[in-house]
């Protein structure tokens, strides 16, 4: 009796999720596929002979590799693209480590000890990122001048002996910049990941004569793997772009990420297929990130199915 | 490459950023008329045109792409089917609509311009020469007023982007320089005419610096010198910087194409990496003021707004300019154009006219551009005596002589531009 009107439930619910889905592939298509296909267009086209603007080639069969070559070239040894890749990759791993140091601790504080003041809590550690990233960065330029208020007050605290030139072209203060700008989202999914651990798994744990720490090695950590690798990977895109960080808080060659070259390239000229090369280069190794991730989320998944 | 324009903004330009935040506490210098323009409207900013389809090259047959330097003018084409309107004709009442660089107006000009005649005006900002030339290329638009750098003028012109101008409707022209009524890369002024004229040289700090540019044997030199070690700026801008190596090392051809010069002036640029730790910007303006940086190639123009950003207490004259006496610097304008498409035409004459009038383009200089017009009534002494200006930045005012000696950065051929590109980015990737 109820067979054909459960089948009837299931066709109709074969229809609608696809159905519900729909939109969001269409924007995806829409604002992700045909821009990506744009960009591969540009890197294996040409410039127009006479007002010199990019002209992408649609047709892969008339694809031209020598913006290719050309970044390959600088990725060898010795090359001005590999000098630039290396210190990126550097930057984004050490301010990610960073962010992360500072934000598991703070998101576990909000969620096991938050109490009332929760909602408080997050809301207080979201609303200065309603102000823009450049505007924030413009203000750590005052912050950090050599008169500004990070030396006064480390200088008051005696830290420091002498006022620190925190703008003159360091490392340090670029992946500062990184990490400020960058935290929050890691903050954000850590938090609404640990908000939700079970506590009778912890009770269990403690029941079963484990201590403080060791419940929180056992347990928490590694079910909260997967959200720490989220938040590392929503952290390190856009990181791997940046490049108004080094230009606002160092302006040293010395300090120039790969954003910088993409800048360069794109912004102004008539090598502009360099600059996408260079932005498909990255894309294809920040996808091997993507990657790793959503193999390590499924098979945690599957571990979890179990 | 097109050179770097000294209103082309990083992306984040901070002279927005302290308009926008209302810069309550900003020090109050002598220099109201600056302070007046601060909180002006911005314009519309229109993001990127990009990806224009197949509009671009004409076919054959066409005249050729020529390279204008002042030793090898240039009187580009009038073609058939792009004749220049007839005279006499009476301005329209319809909307003007200009294209302009973000902040190279004044807003009260174009309130002015529309009482005169009755219109209204249209203003939209480009950030960048290639976002305009992809916008104006893309057909998508019609502006009236366009701002063109002479380095893009050909292509412009041959790509029928531009139509003649009829200076029957300009007479104000005359007030222009000689030089710059009949300038080497638009012969006739046949499809120009001059707006404003700046040149590249030192800004600094006198206070905080060992010694002045004119102090070293070589001015160049200065940027070498290790006492100023940190607080060394070049511009942001492969044609600048990689120009001054050039000068300093007795290339006087700033357009050389010659790939030992570019590489040895990259050298070069390496070297301060580790000598004074040398940093980029065009944030030129209120770097030196502010003390982040002492000693910054920098745009006159720059110069002229910088007293504005000093640190309350602090007077103009620890502000130093050096560009060199003899003229045989690094020098660059900005022109006025009416595309082809324009929809009004004869009314875009009159405006053309109307910022050529000696009052309005010294209003639009000293009240907002900061960018001098080159009119002859305008000479750094008169700007000294209008306080537009203090004594010791004379130096910012561009003469007439400079014009005729200066080095211009002009357009180069395709391969030249990439060599020089190619070593900047280089030479940015750091070491």
């Amino acid at each position: 009796m109820s067979e054909p009107g459960r089948r009837g439930r299931r066709r109709r619910g074969a229809l609608l999720w696809p159905g519900l889905a729909l939109p969001g592939i269409v924007w995806l298509c829409l604002f992700f596929l045909v821009p990506f296909y744009v960009v591969l267009g540009v890197a294996f086209g040409t410039v127009d002979p006479l007002f010199l603007t990019p002209q992408p080639e649609w047709n892969p069969l008339r694809w031209d590799p020598q913006a290719f070559e050309f970044v390959w070239a600088g990725l060898q040894s010795g090359g001005g693209f590999r000098t630039v890749f290396l210190r990126t990759l550097a930057y984004v791993v050490i301010a990610v480590a960073l962010s992360l140091l500072i934000a598991y601790p703070v998101a576990y504080y909000v969620a096991r000890f938050g109490g009332r003041f929760r909602g408080l809590l997050l809301a207080g550690l979201v609303a200065p990122f309603l102000i823009s990233y450049l505007m924030r960065m413009l203000a750590w330029i005052n912050l950090l001048q050599d008169d500004g208020w990070v030396n006064a007050v480390l200088v008051w605290a005696h830290v420091l002996d002498a006022p620190r030139t925190w703008l003159d072209g360091r490392a340090s203060s670029v992946i500062l910049g990184l990490v400020y700008g960058y935290v929050p989202f890691m903050i954000l999914p850590l938090y609404a990941f640990l908000d939700r651990v079970d506590r009778s798994l912890l009770e269990a744990a403690r029941d079963l004569g484990a201590s403080r720490f060791h419940a929180f090695r056992l347990v928490t950590w590694p079910l909260s793997k997967p959200a720490v690798l989220a938040g590392c990977v929503i952290i390190a895109l856009p990181m791997f772009g940046d490049y108004y960080t080094p230009d606002l808080l160092s302006g040293s060659p010395n300090t120039s990420l790969l954003g910088n070259q993409i800048d360069l390239y794109i912004r102004g000229g008539q090598q502009v297929p360099v600059g996408a090369a260079l932005v498909v280069c990255l894309m294809l190794l920040l996808a091997v990130f993507m990657a790793y991730y959503l193999y390590a989320t499924s098979r945690a998944e599957r571990r979890l199915g179990r | 490459m097109s050179t770097r324009h000294p209103r082309q903004p990083a992306g984040y330009d901070r002279r927005q950023f302290l308009q926008r935040s209302a810069g309550g506490a900003l020090a109050l210098s002598a220099f109201a008329p600056l302070l007046a323009a601060c909180g002006g409207e911005n314009g519309n900013g229109n993001g990127g045109g990009n990806g224009n389809g197949g509009n671009g090259g004409n076919g054959g047959g066409e005249p050729q792409l020529q390279l204008a330097r002042p030793d090898n003018p240039v009187e580009w084409p009038l073609l058939d089917d792009n004749p220049p309107i007839e005279s006499g004709l009476e301005p329209e009442s319809g909307t003007l609509r200009i294209y302009n660089w973000n902040d190279y107006l004044w807003p009260r000009m174009l309130r002015r311009f529309e009482k005169e005649y009755g219109v209204t005006v249209e203003l939209t900002t480009f950030s960048t020469a290639d976002e305009a030339t992809a916008k104006l290329t893309s057909g998508a638009v019609d502006f009236d007023v366009y701002f063109p750098t002479p380095d893009r003028l050909g292509r412009l012109v041959l790509g029928q982007i531009l139509q003649p101008l009829n200076l029957d409707y300009i007479p104000n022209l005359q007030n222009a320089w000689p030089s710059l009524q009949d300038p080497f890369y638009d012969q006739g002024s046949r499809y120009t005419v001059p707006y404003t004229i700046y040149t590249t040289g030192i800004g600094y700090r006198a206070d905080e610096i060992a010694e002045p540019p004119e102090a070293y044997g070589n001015p160049y030199d200065v940027y070498f010198d290790e006492r100023n070690a940190g607080k060394m700026y070049l511009l942001d801008d492969s044609r600048e910087a990689i120009a001054h190596m050039l000068l300093r090392a007795g290339v006087t051809d700033v357009n050389t194409e010659d790939p030992a010069a570019i590489e040895a002036a990259k050298q070069e640029l390496i070297k301060l990496i580790d000598l004074v730790n040398v940093k980029l910007s065009t944030n030129d303006y209120t770097y030196i003021p502010e003390g982040r940086a002492t000693i910054h190639q920098a745009w006159s123009g720059s110069l002229i707004s910088a007293p504005y950003y000093l640190p309350q207490g602090t007077g103009p004259e620890v502000l130093g300019y050096w560009f060199p006496q003899d003229g045989r610097g690094v020098i660059g304008n900005d022109s006025m154009a009416i595309p082809k498409s324009a929809q009004n035409p004869v009314l875009a004459h009159h405006f053309l006219n109307f910022l050529l009038d000696e009052q309005n383009g010294y209003d639009n200089f000293v009240n907002y551009v900061g960018y001098q017009p080159p009119f002859t009534s305008i000479d750094p002494d008169r700007l000294v005596s209008d306080e537009v200006v203090p004594p010791n930045l004379e130096s910012v005012v561009v003469r007439e002589s400079d014009f005729d000696v200066a080095g211009f950065l002009l357009e180069l051929s395709p391969e030249g531009a990439n060599t020089w590109q190619n070593a900047w980015a280089e030479f940015k990737a750091g070491v």
